[in-house]
């Protein structure tokens, strides 16, 4: 019969109040983790995402908006860049690889990307470790080999229903509308499903690419059908691409390459890794130390319901201390118990809580996933902030359980053991 | 074994606890006898170590045991004193197997693996061989005191100080507990020092000690 039996027996004999405890506990550590889990894993594959390409160019503007746009299809793009000046940009000595997209319309909300089969050869290598990724890799079919083909994203065909030789006909813009609002689509240029990529765990897996052509051609059609101001500037659209994604000789070369393309072209560039950064330092850090914040507050209401619990139950349990000191129990054994309790409700409460984080952490992942393509692992190695956040709650846990501890400290045993 | 020479304890404005003279020899068995209210009690808390005197001798096995530390009473307590009192004071949470078990965890007198032989062999003793793994709550309030019984005798302890013992039963479980106690007491060579207020009661044992005339009022 060690102490740790004889806590466990107390804890068990009263189920609903320290199961009541555990849950208070639990909750708030399953909120602390799934704020921190969240804000993790979303930072990795965004960071990930960020360094498949070294530099993007674009439109002037917003070089957030172009990253985002450009590498998450998340956002409005900045606007168009010509053609040339993608050719050029390709041709210098520093460029490993560049790749145009086109972007102008959606189906049910999907990005429809043109661009150039070359890209889904593309082999991203992380330079701190050799390890090599194919962020567009196909699972069945081909690449689009004419105008009008598509191959789907994996998440397009799995929600779709979409299947190889399947058409189907976007809209424009990149607006998602409500069901049986009218939008503006091309009916009359279908396409046909020609490849499906594997899940990646990245935005590609919402996208659907096809060629350029497709995209010119597409709002070609629609020029005819507009008047003559407006099919001149359709057809200036046709000579010019959305975006370059741009792979370096060297990562390193991605200043200098920066400079370059803003002094040279009527053109923007963004290093993407460092617009993500800064999103996650401004808006999303706010937002993680609000949550914290939240996830704190309530440790500390869980600290006072241990502290309640455990008192409550000294108080109820007086005598049953008393016997124990009749029976030869020392005072530091009394205070070890209590205190034994006070950490098995707090450890208990760590362990659900952990479970809970990572519940809801795939839960929001799921919803990550389906609305932006981003994976989040659950069930990982803790992190350093993690470990912190669970020491600062077990230590919390083990404050509360001071007061009680002190409580039955002073035990005095024969006006206890003569109480009816 | 268990000597009190004026022995002194204060238990409140103008009332005092005080015995000039008490001597119990060892595997005697004694009643501590008196109406309600008169000190039994406070005595044996005193002899026990539960209290402290204020002034005065009380020597237990040789040792004087106001001398003591804090820590010190309670292992002396635990190893030779055991319990028995009138509403059992059994630990709900725990089995009868534990409950006599727990006597001996606080105590250095056996080994742990020594712990559930001796504590089922007890429970055997007082006839609860099938309830060793019943919990107090789902027990009658003799079989309930046959525990109590078998976990004051689990240390091997040299007295066992039992308070009006037989208080909470009906009369045929109140003599059959008695003469179990009585019995194993004899068996163990434990000194029994028993509080009543029942003088049919007092008379079961060899002797008797008058408490009646313990408390007493003194100017504040």
């Amino acid at each position: 019969m060690s102490l740790w039996r004889i806590a466990w027996g107390y804890l068990w004999n009263r189920k609903l109040t320290t199961s009541l405890t555990v849950l208070s506990v639990a909750l708030s550590v399953g909120l602390i983790y799934s704020v921190l889990t969240l804000r993790e894993e979303t930072r990795k594959r965004f960071k990930e995402e960020g360094q498949f390409f070294d530099v993007v160019v674009g439109a002037k503007g917003s070089p957030l908006q172009l990253t985002l746009s450009a590498l998450y299809f998340m956002d409005v793009p900045t606007g168009n860049i010509k053609l040339s000046d993608y050719e050029a940009i390709k041709k210098h000595e520093d460029v490993a690889a560049a790749y145009p997209i086109c972007m102008g319309d959606t189906y049910h909300g999907y990005r429809m990307v043109g661009t150039i089969p070359e890209l889904f050869d593309y082999t991203w290598t992380r330079a701190s470790t050799g390890e090599e990724r194919k962020p567009f890799k196909l699972a069945q079919g081909s690449v689009f080999k004419k105008s009008m083909e598509a191959v789907l994203g994996s998440a397009v065909a799995r929600t779709e229903g979409l299947k190889l030789g399947d058409t189907f006909i976007g809209a424009h813009g990149y607006i998602e509308l409500p069901p049986g609002m009218a939008v503006e689509d091309h009916s009359k240029f279908p396409y046909t499903v020609a490849g499906i990529m594997a899940p990646s765990g990245t935005p590609n897996d919402r996208a659907i690419f096809c060629t350029m052509d497709s995209v010119w051609e597409v709002h070609g059609q629609h020029e005819e059908a507009e008047s003559q101001q407006e099919g001149e500037r359709q057809k200036e659209a046709s000579s010019m691409v959305t975006a370059v994604l741009v792979s370096l000789e060297s990562p390193a070369l991605s200043f200098e390459f920066v400079e370059y393309v803003n002094d040279t072209f009527n053109a923007m560039a963004t290093r993407p890794i460092e617009q993500i950064a800064k999103l996650y330092d401004s808006i999303l850090a706010t937002a993680k130390s609000v949550l914290l914040a939240v996830g704190y507050l309530v440790v500390a209401i869980s600290a006072i319901s241990i502290l309640i619990g455990l008192y409550l139950s000294i108080i109820q349990r007086k005598r049953d201390l008393a016997i124990m000191r009749a029976l030869g129990a020392s005072a530091y054994e009394i205070v070890g118990s209590v205190l034994i309790e006070a950490f098995l409700v707090t450890a208990l409460g760590i362990v659900a809580g952990w479970l809970i984080g990572n519940l809801v952490a795939w839960t929001v992942g799921l919803y990550l996933q389906y609305r932006y393509g981003l994976t989040i692992g659950i069930f990982g190695m803790l992190t350093t902030e993690e470990i912190a956040a669970f020491s600062t709650v077990g230590l919390v846990g083990f404050v509360a359980g001071i007061v009680p501890a002190w409580q039955a400290y002073r035990t005095d045993v024969a006006r206890d053991l003569a109480e009816p | 074994m268990v000597k009190m020479e004026n022995c002194r304890r204060r238990l409140g404005p103008g009332v005092e606890f005080f015995c000039e003279q008490f001597e119990a020899p060892a595997g005697a068995q004694m009643a501590l006898w008196g109406p309600s209210g008169c000190g039994k009690t406070t005595m044996l808390n005193l002899i026990s170590g539960l209290l402290r005197p204020d002034e005065g001798l009380i020597s237990v096995d040789g040792v004087e045991t106001p001398k003591l530390s804090e820590g010190q009473l309670d292992r002396f307590r635990g190893e030779r004193f055991g319990f028995i009192f009138q509403t059992f004071n059994l630990l709900a949470p725990f089995s009868a197997l534990q409950n006599v078990m727990l006597g001996m965890r606080f105590s250095d007198t056996a080994p742990s693996s020594e712990w559930k032989p001796r504590a089922t062999a007890l429970l055997q003793r007082v006839g609860l061989e099938r309830r060793l793994h019943s919990k107090p709550a789902t027990m009658s309030v003799g079989e309930r005191q046959r525990v109590a019984i078998a976990r004051a005798l689990a240390n091997k302890q040299k007295i066992v100080v039992a308070d009006e013992p037989t208080g909470s039963l009906d009369p045929k479980n109140a003599a059959a507990v008695m003469d179990l106690l009585l019995e194993m007491c004899r068996e163990e060579k434990v000194t029994l020092l028993l509080v009543t207020h029942a003088h049919e009661l007092a008379e079961c044992l060899e002797t008797c000690f008058d408490c009646s005339a313990l408390i007493r009022e003194v100017s504040s």
